[in-house]
């Protein structure tokens, strides 16, 4: 069993990797520094590891998706991530194809079970 | 506090310098967020410090994300090949080191200890060294593939039609070739870096009585000659990599060539390469005397042979890079 759930974490390890990415575009029309962004994913139920995460936003920024400024106005100055116009286009095309993705995994999945059922 | 300073160190210095600087400040204000949010305003202990830096994790793995790729002197294309070539670099050491101290003790075999010592000796320093160059053989070889990686990644329209052809017999190279040169050179090398002394002119009296070495022993010039043979594994690297003749195939050889060109011009025209007392010896070893018409044959063939020597050298390294040209062309 403790087999089967090592697999288990590894597998959703690949799966969680694709998606936050999409988690973090999606959270960026506001402009977000790094840990304001932990909190907020983590308030809506997507918990990532600010070890991940903060190398994700710059990775992000050198690709172009994200503009980033410092902002040294308040007390503890801080980076602040936002979508560029690439990111904005890109994300919108990521959750036309994350739909798409949703949609065809769910009705294999649903073949299969009723398949089951049917056995049953 | 100080432990935060010394993570962010740990993680920055792994990185790439120009990113240093505005990864360390973003870590730090990243790592007090953490620390306020944790602390809620009470007052901030070692403890909490530790905690947020926990939950960063280690900072190695924090700074490979950074990085983004994994960097690798010799990667997993090829891999295989270099663990074969390094065998058999290493076999041979071993067998031309065991074969130079069965010879030492056939000729000598009063002093067996001392040659087992200077065989254990050249063993220690001598596998190293095998394995320092073929291993730099590969990341260049690495190095120079890793570009074309790269350029396959760009070609992003790809179709079946824009497949290389197989290349023809002409142009790829067997691998037994440049696995027999490697070998080849690396014989050579242990040959002249151990036993430089053997190589000359044996003279026997009755019995085995010494050796007229063609080389000055007390110069630099053996240790140049090494460096020739080792840009020669260099190149016989390349070739296995490659594995057939492509341009930049020929243009690498051709400038491995080049360098050892150079190397050979300025050991040749380095201070007494070749052991002076050449001539000297042979008469006193008994072998000739002077005033005699074969003195006077061997002596002029001794002074020429540098400069021949320098012509087939040349003649063969142009040769080697006109050859890659050829192979090239005939597969056109």
């Amino acid at each position: 069993m403790s087999d089967a759930n090592e697999q288990i974490d590894k597998l959703m390890q690949e799966l969680r990797r694709g998606t936050i990415t999409i988690g973090v575009l999606s959270q960026l029309s506001e402009p977000q520094y790094g840990y304001s962004l932990v909190s907020l994913l983590g308030e809506k139920g997507v918990d990532v590891e600010p070890g991940t995460l903060y190398p994700l936003l710059r990775r992000l920024e050198k690709q172009g998706l994200l503009d980033s400024k410092w902002d040294t106005k308040e007390a503890r100055p801080r980076k602040y991530y936002l979508l560029s116009s690439t990111g904005k286009e890109v994300y919108e095309q990521l959750c036309v194809e994350w739909r798409d993705i949703v949609s065809s995994l769910n009705h294999l999945i649903d073949e299969k079970g009723g398949k089951g059922n049917g056995d049953d | 506090m100080e432990m935060i300073e010394r993570y962010i160190y740990a993680v920055t210095q792994k990185l790439p310098p120009e990113q240093r600087q505005d990864i360390a400040e973003e870590l730090r204000s990243l790592i007090e967020d953490m620390l306020e949010e944790r602390t809620e305003g009470r007052k901030i202990t070692d403890i909490d410090v530790e905690q947020v830096l926990i939950e960063l994790g280690n900072p190695r793995h924090l700074a490979q994300k950074y990085r983004g790729t994994k960097k690798y002197l010799i990667g997993p294309e090829i891999y295989d090949s270099y663990m074969m070539v390094l065998k058999i670099v290493l076999i041979s050491v071993a067998a031309a080191l065991s074969i130079g101290f069965i010879i030492q003790i056939i000729m000598d075999p009063i002093s067996i200890l001392d040659h087992f010592v200077e065989f254990i000796v050249s063993f220690v320093t001598a596998i190293p060294t095998a394995f320092g160059w073929t291993t730099f053989g590969f990341a260049i070889g690495e190095y120079a593939g890793g570009f074309n990686s790269k350029n396959l990644q760009i070609d992003k329209e790809w179709n079946p039609s824009k497949l290389a052809p197989i290349p023809d017999e002409k142009r790829q190279i067997k691998r037994y070739e440049p696995i027999a040169g490697i070998v080849f050179y690396t014989l050579l090398i242990m040959v002249l870096a151990i036993s430089n002394e053997y190589f000359g002119i044996w003279v026997y009296d009755d019995e085995f009585s010494g050796v007229i070495p063609f080389l000055n022993e007390e110069t630099y010039g053996t240790y140049l000659f090494i460096l020739i043979l080792g840009f020669g594994i260099i190149k016989e690297c390349l070739k296995l990599v490659y594995g057939k003749w492509t341009f930049k195939l020929v243009i690498f050889t051709a400038l491995t060539n080049l360098v050892s060109l150079i190397a050979v011009v300025i050991m040749i025209n380095g201070p007494e390469f070749w052991n002076p007392e050449f001539m000297l010896q042979l008469t006193q070893a008994g072998l000739l005397s002077e005033g005699s018409e074969t003195y006077e044959t061997v002596s002029r063939i001794w002074e020429q042979s540098t400069f021949w020597i320098v012509i087939v050298l040349v003649i063969g390294l142009i040769w080697d890079a006109i050859d890659g040209f050829i192979k090239i062309r005939k597969s056109k």
